[in-house]
């Protein structure tokens, strides 16, 4: 049942438990800062209050552990698995309407959280990783990571130089064997897909990948799903245009589903992808806290990139009347940040993102990206030819 | 890879240094101020990721900054040539009143230099920069560079600067500065 651990357990794993402080002493402490680890090994800062919540958020994920153990019982083990839509037209009608009603079902128990056991299995499955694995060979990995061994290369290099710099001082990813890991999964990476090699920021969405699944292997396949099926094309490659590419269309959005808040950054001349950049290329791993961001990626792996918008929005609506107050980007930043990192209940921000932003569907976001593609690239084109152009002329 | 740029910002913002610093994703932020005789000077800084294909963001940061500091590493010859691409893009695309400093980092590790010091004085004087040779490690110069570049603000046309009256008594300028390669 919900709560035997898996079989590969990383050691800090259980190890931490948080002292339950009550609420006698509550105020008293509020503003004492403590140190203690999270469900997944990270360090966190907070004050009583943050310490409380993230109990709370311990109790939530094991009753939606019991929720997800009582659907498999009546459902049948691994019943998430046979939910795709329009799929499958031998199927009878009753088969099909049982379908469609798993999949509303699944939709709205992922927007709870999937219980971490479980996260493996259902992220390996909905994101398309297992669909993607069973395409090639089995040792596919294996050979791969065997073949690229020894091998030196700017990617290779720049993954050596940023290893001790991930995460450092998580009990598990900050020892050589957590470096060896992350390094043999990026440096696969790497040599899978040239245009993408490495690039700064996957280190942290690779660690996380990896104390999600447990196994290099898998993370390697999710890693590979994600940037080749989930997110938009080039998000990491060359020039970034990918990203460069959502900025704009998170602009946009702003602008449209925040109105007050982007007229009031722009008048302090602050350009939202000074914070935002970071969320889109790390996914929010560098900014929420852990089960935080993994609650999101429960979301982004089943639905799709456009959730990372919903979510960036969410940010900024739940502070809107702080941002509304602030008077120069200094300030503006640290509310953000402040927010972020304290962010211990997935559940406000979830809320927000999807009950109060609205939804937006794939085929929207989609178009609006088509839109600024072309914009993207003569400003990238532009910066490229100004910077050749004075090449020239120093000579 | 890895001049220092993090480090020189954290040894003047927090007056530390370590081995192992989180690698830089886009930017980070980090606030600052100094008070001179004649001004006090508050510093907004841009501290940007080094990877090559990251350098397609840093207009946003240098847009509207109004100094920078250009690092390199005094061990690595590579990072001398990239930091002279970046002087080059900095000088033309941002501001053109933009104050810009050379530093040649990591000034302890002398036994392995691999660029002389004539070579970026040579570099900062042909293109009207300020040149220091600095260790975040040791914090040589660092205290130094920041006085400096505090001065040249304060003494470059203080009018023209975009001062934001602040809710106490003293009116503050705000400067945004901007750390590459
Ligand atoms: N010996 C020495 N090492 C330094 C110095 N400054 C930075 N480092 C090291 O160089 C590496 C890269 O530093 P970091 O500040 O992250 O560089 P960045 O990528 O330019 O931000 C780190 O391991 C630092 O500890 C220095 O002045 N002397
Ligand atoms: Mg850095």
């Amino acid at each position: 049942m919900y709560g035997t651990k898996s079989k590969i357990d990383l050691a800090f794993e259980y190890q931490s438990q948080i002292p339950v402080l009550r609420p006698s002493i509550h105020s008293r402490r509020a503003n004492l800062t403590v140190k203690f680890q999270d469900l997944y090994g990270f360090t966190v800062e907070g004050n009583v209050d943050d310490v409380n919540v993230l109990n709370d958020v311990r109790e939530k994920v094991r009753q939606q552990g019991r929720v997800w153990w009582a659907l498999e019982a009546s459902k049948g083990a691994n019943w998430y698995l046979h939910t795709t839509i329009g799929q499958g037209s031998a199927l009878t009608s009753s088969l099909k309407f049982s379908a469609l009603a798993n999949a509303i079902t699944l939709k709205k128990l992922i927007k709870k959280g999937i219980p971490p056991v479980l996260r493996p299995k259902v992220w390996f499955s909905l994101s398309g990783a297992a669909k993607k694995k069973s395409t090639v060979p089995d040792s596919y990995y294996d050979d791969l990571t065997k073949a690229v061994e020894g091998k030196v290369t700017p990617a290779t290099r720049q993954i050596d130089h940023d290893l001790p710099r991930t995460f450092p001082g998580h009990p598990w990813l900050d020892t050589p064997e957590g470096h060896a890991a992350l390094r043999r999964v990026l440096v696969a990476y790497s040599f899978r897909d040239s245009d993408v090699g490495y690039c700064q920021g996957l280190n942290y969405v690779a660690a996380l990948l990896l104390l999600v699944m447990k196994t290099e292997e898998d993370a390697f396949w999710m890693l590979a799903v994600l940037l080749e099926n989930v997110l938009v094309s080039d998000c990491y490659t060359n020039n970034l245009s990918g990203c460069h590419v959502e900025q704009r269309v998170f602009k946009d959005l702003l602008a449209k589903k925040c109105p007050r808040i982007a007229t009031h950054l722009e008048a302090l001349e602050f350009d939202v992808s000074l914070v935002t950049t970071e969320w889109f290329l790390c996914l929010f791993s560098k900014s929420l806290p852990s089960e935080t961001t993994l609650r999101v990626w429960d979301v982004i792996f089943f639905e799709g990139a456009k959730v990372i918008f919903n979510v960036a929005l969410a940010i900024f609506k739940m502070k809107e009347d702080q941002l509304l107050l602030t008077h120069h980007v200094g300030e503006v930043i640290n509310v953000l940040q402040m927010t972020t990192h304290h962010l211990f209940d997935p559940d406000d921000l979830l809320t927000v993102a999807f009950d109060q932003i609205g939804s937006m569907t794939t085929n929207t976001i989609s178009k609006q990206r088509k839109k600024q593609e072309p914009e993207v690239m003569k400003e990238l084109d532009q910066r490229i030819r100004k910077l050749n152009s004075l090449k020239a002329d120093n000579k | 890879m890895g001049t220092g740029k993090t480090s020189l910002v954290l040894r003047f913002v927090k007056g530390q240094f370590s081995e192992y610093q989180e690698s830089t994703i886009g930017a980070a932020f980090f606030t600052q101020v100094l008070s001179l005789n004649e001004a006090t000077v508050k510093f907004d800084i841009w501290d940007t990721a080094g990877q090559e294909r990251y350098h397609s963001l840093a207009p946003m940061y240098y847009r509207g900054a109004a100094a920078a500091i250009v690092v390199y590493d005094i061990t690595s010859m590579d990072s001398f040539v990239r930091a002279k691409k970046w002087v080059r893009e900095v000088q033309r695309q941002a501001n053109p009143n933009l104050i810009m400093f050379l530093v040649a980092n990591k000034a302890d590790l002398e036994d392995q230099r691999k660029v002389g010091n004539e070579e970026g004085e040579e570099c900062a004087k042909e293109n009207g920069m300020s040149f220091f040779e600095t260790s975040a490690k040791t914090a040589q110069n660092v205290n130094e560079l920041f006085y400096e570049i505090a001065k040249r603000l304060a003494k470059a046309n203080p009018s023209r600067q975009t001062g934001i009256k602040l809710h106490g008594r003293t009116q503050e300028t705000r400067r945004r500065l901007f750390c590459c390669v």
